[in-house]
């Protein structure tokens, strides 16, 4: 089944969390492991599942600012924990949250962003920078037109003033630039491909023992 | 590669437009009133080379040239013509112009897709649908072109050297064509073709890159644009073409676009200006933002060998220079590596002490250091291997006191600029590495004008050697990095890829 015009044809405007990431990986980019439940058991059988601690986060199309939302749950180290955190989501008094998203805790020792967009002259542009908090305040990003060569992508991360990020720094694995690429490489092809995807952002993308991993993401349609 | 929808790029046509033999000049008023009279006027002001056929429906004769009542009278076959009358006459001009066997035009005329009125979009159509018969366009709302070669020259252009070089430029500002064509004169950059395509209906940034791009008569590109065609097309142009030689672009309107309803973070730090300085890194086109620094770098570009520098020298004496020279040449990547011991050594024991040192920068202290001295200066440290081009300034100005402690008559006499100019020349023969002159001028009062002659002379002097002049040091490294820049990721990614 095909995510992307399964959520056009319903009228969404973005998929949500998990959709996104589902859609990601299906082009080879690492997530988070997660699963969606609905109710408390089945989020202590998923927690269970993926390997303690776990964030849980409420999920669903129109929640894309769950921290502000006072959304999430992390670290969630054993099942009662879990359940509270369950009970705590769905029970919102502001928004009606009536799915849970079970995910694998990543706690990573460096952030990072990458990201699509469409420029109207020059078509889908990737992005790469400092994830977190840190790509609003910084706006330490790079820009490449797509389809991205190896050497692009490779570049553009060096096009950063602060790359050394990616670097051995402070007793850290250096991060691995040529599955960086990779991901750069695709999320291109992904704007190439897939008219309807307007905007992608992938923030944090987070480095565990060098590896990037996707731990949030949101994929924003063209559906007007 | 060309761009969309348009007629694939005949380069013979083009040749046929840049050095045309016959050309009619549509528009010329006997009076020598109006842009038609004023290019004409031009064309025999800077020599051109072929015959010229000016058309009015009134007749008469203009600077001893009959003009012809209409494009159809005209006893020859032409290859080009200018085009100056009123905008709703210009596709019917147009189409007399391609009967007569034109192969393309240029029209100077304004009042059409500039304007943003229904009328003047439409005769835009017009014009496109007339170039489509089979005659190229250049304009309309444009200063036309530029050819030394030809002696084709742009509308306010009478006085622009005849002299060829390398350097091809291709502007939508008719303004920034002639104001990069009159600096190119002082400065020293010699073009190949310059093209002010202003709308640029038919001819514009894809193909003339792309042409300019295989151009045997061109080493060194040079564009001013604000907005492209489609942006693709452009990019996989440019890319492309600057795999072949360096592409100096000058991007105006760099401001964002305005505010779009986004939602991602992504798309609202995508703003037009990082977009463009993306694309222009991803194609390594050279970025400048200024008019002197686009002439500073094709200069540089065209007068040093094609490779990456990356350690410098910097020998000159008499002002502010070690401090400001490192912190100039680390903001541009560029090094001052110390000179191996032996040879600064050696350096400073020819120069003037005490107040000189010989590490690098190299400060010879006394702005009046013969250029016997200056030369052997330059020519010990090209020795050191970490050296790639060498920079020398003189502060000529300082032989203005020396003038008037001599009572000379002028300041040229006291000046040794000409011995200097072998001196440097003589260094790059044999070291086989560059040497860059900069001639900064404190002096610049009413009273100091006989300085600003000499310099200027000094200049005209060392750039018929080939050897490129600037006005300040921090220009030179400038326009250095640029180049050592570019051929530095053009070597790396041959490498990679």
């Amino acid at each position: 089944m095909n995510i992307i015009e399964e959520a056009v044809k319903r009228g969404a405007k973005t998929l949500s969390e998990h959709e996104s990431k589902l859609f990601l990986a299906e082009h080879g980019i690492p997530v988070t492991r997660e699963v969606v439940v609905s109710t408390e058991e089945n989020a202590v059988l998923a927690a269970e599942d993926i390997g303690y601690p776990v964030v849980l986060k409420g999920s669903g199309e129109a929640l894309s600012h769950k921290t502000e939302m006072n959304l999430i749950a992390i670290d969630m180290r054993s099942e009662a924990e879990v359940r509270e955190a369950f009970q705590r989501l769905t029970s919102n008094p502001e928004v009606t949250v009536e799915e849970v998203l079970v995910q694998q805790m990543v706690k990573g020792d460096r952030e990072l962003v990458i990201g699509l967009t469409r420029d109207d002259q020059f078509g889908p542009c990737v992005m790469f920078g400092l994830g977190g908090i840190f790509t609003e305040i910084l706006e330490d990003i790079s820009f490449r037109v797509a389809p991205l060569r190896r050497v692009d992508a490779m570049e553009m991360m060096d096009d950063i003033r602060g790359k050394k990020i990616l670097d051995a720094v402070r007793g850290k694995a250096p991060v691995d630039r040529e599955v960086l690429a990779d991901i750069l490489v695709s999320l291109g092809q992904i704007g190439l491909d897939h008219e309807k995807i307007r905007e992608i952002d992938i923030n944090p993308l987070k480095i565990l023992d060098g590896k990037p991993i996707a731990v949030d993401a949101l994929v924003v349609l063209d559906n007007e | 590669m060309t761009c969309v929808e348009r007629a694939p790029a005949e380069s013979y046509d083009l040749e046929k437009i840049f050095n045309p033999k016959r050309v009619a000049i549509v528009g010329v008023s006997s009076n020598g009133m109006g842009f038609g009279s004023a290019i004409l006027s031009a064309l025999i002001a800077i020599g051109f080379e072929g015959k010229m056929y000016p058309v009015n429906p009134k007749g008469g004769e203009f600077l001893g040239l009959k003009i012809y009542k209409e494009v159809s009278e005209i006893p020859d076959e032409i290859d080009f013509a200018i085009i100056s009358v009123p905008a709703s006459n210009v596709p019917a001009a147009l189409d007399a112009c391609r009967k007569k066997g034109a192969a393309g035009a240029e029209i100077l005329s304004a009042g059409f897709r500039e304007t943003a009125t229904p009328e003047g979009i439409a005769l835009e159509e017009e014009i496109l649908e007339e170039a489509r018969k089979g005659i190229r366009v250049i304009g309309p709302n444009c200063f036309g072109i530029y050819c030394p070669k030809s002696g084709l020259t742009l509308l306010p252009g009478p006085d622009l050297s005849r002299e060829s070089g390398e350097v091809a430029f291709l502007s939508q500002s008719g303004g920034m064509a002639i104001d990069f064509g009159q600096i190119g004169t002082w400065m020293g950059v010699r073009f190949s073709k310059v093209v002010s395509f202003g709308n640029g209906v038919d001819l514009r940034e894809c193909e003339l890159l792309d042409y300019f791009g295989d151009d045997p008569e061109t080493s060194v590109i040079a564009m001013y644009v604000e907005g492209v065609e489609k942006g693709s097309n452009f990019f996989s142009v440019l890319r492309e073409v600057a795999e072949k030689k360096p592409v100096i672009v000058y991007k105006g309107g760099l401001s964002d676009a305005g505010s779009k309803a986004v939602k991602s973070h992504t798309a609202s730090m995508g703003g037009s200006e990082r977009i463009w300085k993306a694309v222009l890194r991803q194609c390594n086109a050279v970025q400048v933002h200024g008019l002197e620094e686009m002439a500073e770098a094709s200069l540089t570009f065209s007068l040093v060998p094609p490779r990456s520098y990356e350690g410098i020298s910097v020998v000159g004496g008499g002002g502010a220079l070690g401090v400001a020279a490192c912190d100039v040449a680390e903001t541009y990547g560029l090094k001052l590596p110390v000179l191996e011991e032996k040879i600064s050594d050696r350096i400073m024991s020819i120069l003037p002490k005490p107040g000189s040192s010989a590490f690098n920068p190299v400060d010879v202290a006394n702005p009046l250091v013969s250029p016997q001295i200056l030369k052997d200066t330059l020519l010990f440290a090209a020795e050191d291997d970490k050296i790639d081009l060498q920079i020398l300034i003189q502060l000529l100005y300082h032989y203005k006191s020396l003038a008037m402690a001599l009572g000379a008559a002028s300041v040229k006499d006291v000046t040794p600029y000409r011995e200097l100019a072998d001196s440097v020349e003589e260094v790059v023969d044999k070291t086989g590495k560059p040497v860059i002159i900069v001639l900064p001028n404190n002096k610049r009062e009413l009273q100091s004008m006989d300085l600003e002659e000499m310099i200027r002379d000094a200049r005209d002097i060392f750039l018929k050697k080939k050897i490129p002049v600037f006005d300040d040091l921090f220009d030179a490294l400038r326009a250095v990095h640029h180049v050592s820049k570019y051929y530095a990721i053009k070597q790396r990614r041959w490498k990679e890829l």
